[in-house]
């Protein structure tokens, strides 16, 4: 039986040899899309681990960072030790890392992409950061480093070939007295190490690995309709062969057989089409930062699980496909007709929702970790309620569309999606979770860095300069470099600086201080005076007559959630003090500028080389360009993740709508025959398929902004922000896409029910 | 019946519809060679003949399927063969209608639903499609079998129902394309009778092809083609 059913795969005529070619290819671009989707996630992980030594955090004796001299000294200090501290700095809206080094042991470890560690007044810097120090100004960017350059970091330790990664050797003396350098005897080869995320990519490598994951999900169903393409027309044969005298038995062997023999020549045209389309993959931004060539590889592991569990999965597919038919010598017949999805299926999509609206509007938990399990399970639920409601949806929609149209397409396709929900939703139910997940993302996404407020060009907040010094730890600053005033003021295009100390505790006011952040809490006050604040007014502005006045220390506050800004308008109330505060603490440097380019780019030099070890000093209006950096390339892998997973679907429901025309030939080709005109079939056809496709995005779309605007106002006290046009563009675009290569099957339609032919099925 | 000798002498008067030399061939196979019939007005015509004979291919040319490699075909006096393929297909979609011997319903959907498509095509609202689609269950004899599928009909009843949607538009021209071919002799037997009378009623001219001489013998008159050519037989009397 088993050479019978391959005799019958292989030479079985011509129309079993065009329907297991395109069985193959079908299975074959499924198979690419799979090793794509693999590929990628394993690119990710290696452009996160080559860049995870940037990560390495001196730890201390109690496991916690080094923050200020908080914590006990490491004892093990051995011949490999170097002193170790890692910053950034902020340059036109790019984030540079920048890591000292000194060397304590004889034999110190060196970073991976140079060859020896630095000494003191010498660099080693990415490419393209030795590009822009050579092309900018040295006033503008080479002196916040100082030193010279002696060699380039390859880019086998680097995520992206365009970061900005500088080196510096410092002597053992200088770096010791930094606040934050501890000593490091190797260097983490994983970025989740729990060390201070300065490269920006802990968490970012889980949350694409969600992302990735997600699109599997239509890649999978997208395997699954290429196995039941020409299902009916097999089907019919099998009666035939039972007619003959074969057994079920015999029957299903022969269907496996000749489901592996598409599904094993798919497998390896799929590789021969993922070698030819890997290259290109590499240009895709799936974070902003460009891959490497060659971190889209797939390992063993990956290679066996496509070459064994397709097949496998095809074979298992038969055999189910087959169980649900009753194929009799006299014809085939559905088992059972299924029982159509009852209402309940909703109640896990409207309990999801309920939890989250529970949390927004009466209660959410106190601790952080209960707060976790009950979002995921609320999110849990709302996907599962996706998978589940969609059938009941289809056939909901459905059959209120062929209730009420008097267009015959319109009540053709509703009459077959109503007909059979789970088979018409099983080919976008892929496509559900990924446009559910990512609008979740994009929706979280676009509201943050919306909330964080970018300034407009010429707004005081992006003519001024900030260089805070109360969240890097770096303790007391109590003396400013005489030098550092002066140098400020030379810079022409400087119009004022104003000076934020640490207020003495228990300093009072006239009024109360301007909660900026709205989360309340411990609140480190500031004190500047009057005069110099006048001269940065983005920064707001004393009460009339006031000397002193009395700030929150969230004129800036940072989160990755969350940043806000003073404003102008904001009044500070006056601050009782019976001396000058220059004596205090610093807190906030300020410095107001004409706002070109050259001269912020001055002055942020300027600051970051009289304090290199603090957190880099950067426009007030872009104090949180770094998360922002960060929550961006996370959209913009959301949105590819909706543009492919959009294209996928389509493959998907290309695949279901040839299928779905190949079944209903002869009823077609007659009703063609009696002069139903192409365009009505081409219509339903169409409907019945983009249909689907566009309602499940629509309400996936939907649901995902509705579930992440109750995230954001229960967890984060924000309102969704519209996503940027970029979203919609994507999404548009990858809908245009999926109708495009759906629209290809159309010509089949012409094809197969021309009335001529008609009359020889 | 007496066979009568070709060429068939035509009868301009009440003639509704026409093929004069028609030739056609599928490749290098000629199915029709200089066939000529000429069909009145409210007649049934049954076009006999063995299999491969050429009667569908000549049913299909009359019905502006297939166009005829030569020769022409007349509806009403006018030409119909050169219309182009968008005006053969509304001509079949308003004048003409069709039941073949099996699987030209849509599985989807209902009985009614069925019946009503043409009346649907031809921009009806949908209940008033419905109403006038269940008038056919009651006069064919199918009443109750409005909401069932297809698939949940029997032969006789699905042809019943094809029937229906093949008069229901009021066509000028009925062509059945060996309607009883798959039923059984009594279940085919009704078939016709129906098929006959609701043509009769409504003034129908039907063009019959088929192969059984039972099935003929509803006819007003029949004719024979036998390689792909036509001659013609006496009148029938008039069907009991």
């Amino acid at each position: 039986m088993i050479r019978f059913g391959l005799r019958l795969s292989t030479r079985g005529g011509k129309e079993s040899l065009v329907r297991l070619v395109v069985m193959a290819l079908a299975v074959s671009v499924g198979v690419a899309m799979l090793l794509l989707t693999m590929a990628t996630i394993n690119g990710l992980g290696t452009q996160n681990s080559r860049g995870a030594w940037m990560a390495t955090s001196p730890r201390f004796g109690n496991g916690q960072p080094n923050f200020a001299g908080r914590g006990t000294p490491p004892t093990a200090t051995n011949s490999h030790t170097i002193w170790w501290l890692v910053t950034s700095s902020q340059f036109e809206n790019q984030l540079i890392v920048r890591v000292d080094t000194a060397p304590v042991g004889a034999h110190p470890v060196v970073p991976p992409g140079i060859p020896q560690l630095p000494g003191p007044g010498e660099f080693y810097s990415s490419p393209a950061l030795s590009a822009l120090l050579k092309s900018t100004p040295s006033s503008e960017l080479g002196d916040r480093f100082g030193g010279r350059q002696i060699g380039l970091i390859a880019n086998s330790a680097l995520p992206s070939p365009n970061d900005l990664v500088i080196v510096l050797g410092q002597s053992a003396r200088t770096l010791s007295a930094a606040n934050g350098a501890g000593k490091i005897n190797s260097f983490v080869k994983t970025s989740n190490n729990g060390g201070p995320d300065t490269a920006g990519t802990t968490g970012l490598q889980i949350i694409l690995g969600v992302l990735s994951l997600v699109l599997l999900f239509p890649v999978l169903i997208f395997v699954g309709s290429a196995m039941r393409l020409s299902a009916a027309r097999r089907e019919q044969r099998f009666a035939a062969i039972r007619l003959a005298g074969a057994t079920m038995r015999q029957v299903a062997v022969v269907a496996t057989i000749e489901a592996l023999v598409a599904a094993i020549a798919g497998v390896v045209i799929g590789f021969g089409l993922y070698f030819l389309t890997v290259p290109a993959l590499v240009h895709v931004p799936f974070t902003g930062h460009p891959l490497q060539a060659g971190d889209l590889r797939i390992g063993l592991f990956d290679v066996l699980v496509v070459l064994i569990g397709v097949p496998f999965a095809a074979a298992v597919a038969a055999r189910i496909a087959l169980r649900r038919v009753q194929v009799s010598p006299l014809g085939v017949s559905r088992r059972v007709t299924p029982r159509p999805p009852r209402w309940y299926r909703v109640i896990p999509l409207l309990a999801g929702i309920a939890e989250l609206a529970y949390f927004e509007s009466v209660r959410r938990p106190t601790s952080s970790g209960a707060q976790t399990e009950a979002y995921l399970l609320g999110f849990f639920l709302i996907m599962l309620g996706l998978v589940l409601a969609g059938p009941w949806l289809t056939m909901a929609g459905s059959k209120a569309l062929a209730k009420r149209t008097s267009r015959v397409s319109a009540l053709l396709a509703g009459r077959r999606l109503s007909d059979n929900p789970r088979g018409s939703f099983r080919a976008v139910s892929g496509l559900i979770l990924a446009i559910f997940v990512t609008s979740v993302s994009v929706g979280v996404i676009s509201t943050i860095l919306a909330d964080h407020g970018t300034t407009s060009t010429g707004s005081l907040a992006s003519k001024t300069v900030v260089d805070q010094f109360a969240f890097s730890f770096t303790g007391d600053i109590r003396h400013l470099p005489t030098s550092l005033e002066s140098s400020l003021r030379s810079i022409r295009g400087v119009t004022g600086e104003t000076t934020i100390y640490v207020a003495p505790t228990g300093m009072s006011s006239d009024g109360p201080v301007p909660d900026v952040n709205g989360l309340g809490g411990d609140i480190q006050y500031g004190v500047a005076t009057c005069a110099s604040l006048a001269t940065t007014p983005a920064l707001g502005k004393c009460q009339p007559g006031a000397t002193y006045a009395k700030l929150g220390d969230d004129i800036a506050f940072v989160q990755l959630t969350k940043s806000v800004t003073a404003t102008a308008s904001t009044v500070w109330p006056s601050a009782q003090l019976a001396t000058d505060p220059s004596g205090l603490p610093v807190q906030v440097i300020a410095v107001a500028t004409d706002g070109s380019t050259a001269v912020i780019n001055r002055v942020e030099t300027t600051l970051d080389r009289a304090f290199p070890y603090n957190t880099s000093a950067s426009l007030f209006g872009e104090v949180n360009a770094q998360s922002s950096q960060l929550l961006s390339e996370l959209e913009t892998s959301s949105e590819v993740v909706i543009l492919a997973s959009l294209l996928i679907a389509g493959c998907s429901l290309t695949i279901a709508m040839a299928a779905g025309i190949s079944e209903r030939r002869r009823p077609f080709s007659l009703l063609r025959l009696s002069g139903v005109p192409l365009g009505v079939l081409q219509r339903m056809v169409a409907l019945e398929t983009a249909g689907p496709l566009l309602v499940i995005s629509l309400v996936s779309a939907l649901t995902g902004l509705v579930a992440s605007d109750l995230f954001l106002r229960s967890q984060l006290g924000l309102t969704l922000r519209p996503p940027s046009p970029v979203y919609y563009l994507i999404v548009l675009g990858g809908l245009v896409g999926a109708l495009a290569i759906m629209a290809s099957t159309l010509p089949l339609l012409d094809r197969v029910t021309r009335p001529e032919d008609a009359r020889t099925e | 019946m007496s066979l009568v000798t070709t060429p068939i002498n035509i009868d301009t008067k009440d003639v509704l519809m026409e093929a004069r030399d028609v030739e056609f061939d599928f490749g290098q196979t000629p199915a029709l060679r200089k066939a000529s019939v000429s069909i009145r007005e409210g007649e049934v015509l049954a076009v006999m003949g063995p299999s491969g004979s050429g009667k569908s291919t000549l049913l299909h040319c009359l019905a502006g399927i297939l166009v005829p490699k030569h020769g022409e075909i007349r509806l009403s006096g006018e030409r119909i063969d050169t219309y182009p393929e968008h005006e053969r297909s509304a001509l079949r979609r308003e004048k003409f209608g069709f039941v073949f011997q099996f699987g030209q319903l849509v599985p989807e959907l209902s009985a009614e639903e069925n019946v009503a498509l043409p009346l649907l095509l031809g921009g009806l609202r949908r209940n008033e499609a419905l109403v006038r689609a269940r008038e056919w269950f009651e006069r064919l004899g199918i009443e109750g079998l409005e909401r069932r599928r297809s698939g949940e009909l029997s032969g006789g009843q699905a042809q019943r129902v094809a029937l229906a949607r093949g008069l229901v538009a009021h066509p000028k021209v009925l062509f059945a394309d060996e309607p009883t071919g798959s039923l059984d002799s009594l279940t085919g037997e009704l078939v016709m009778e129906l098929l006959v009378s609701a043509a009769r009623e409504d003034g129908t001219t039907v063009v019959l092809v088929t192969h059984e001489p039972r099935v003929a013998a509803y006819a007003d008159r029949e004719v024979i083609v036998r390689d792909g050519q036509v001659s013609s037989l006496a009148a029938n009397s008039p069907a009991s």
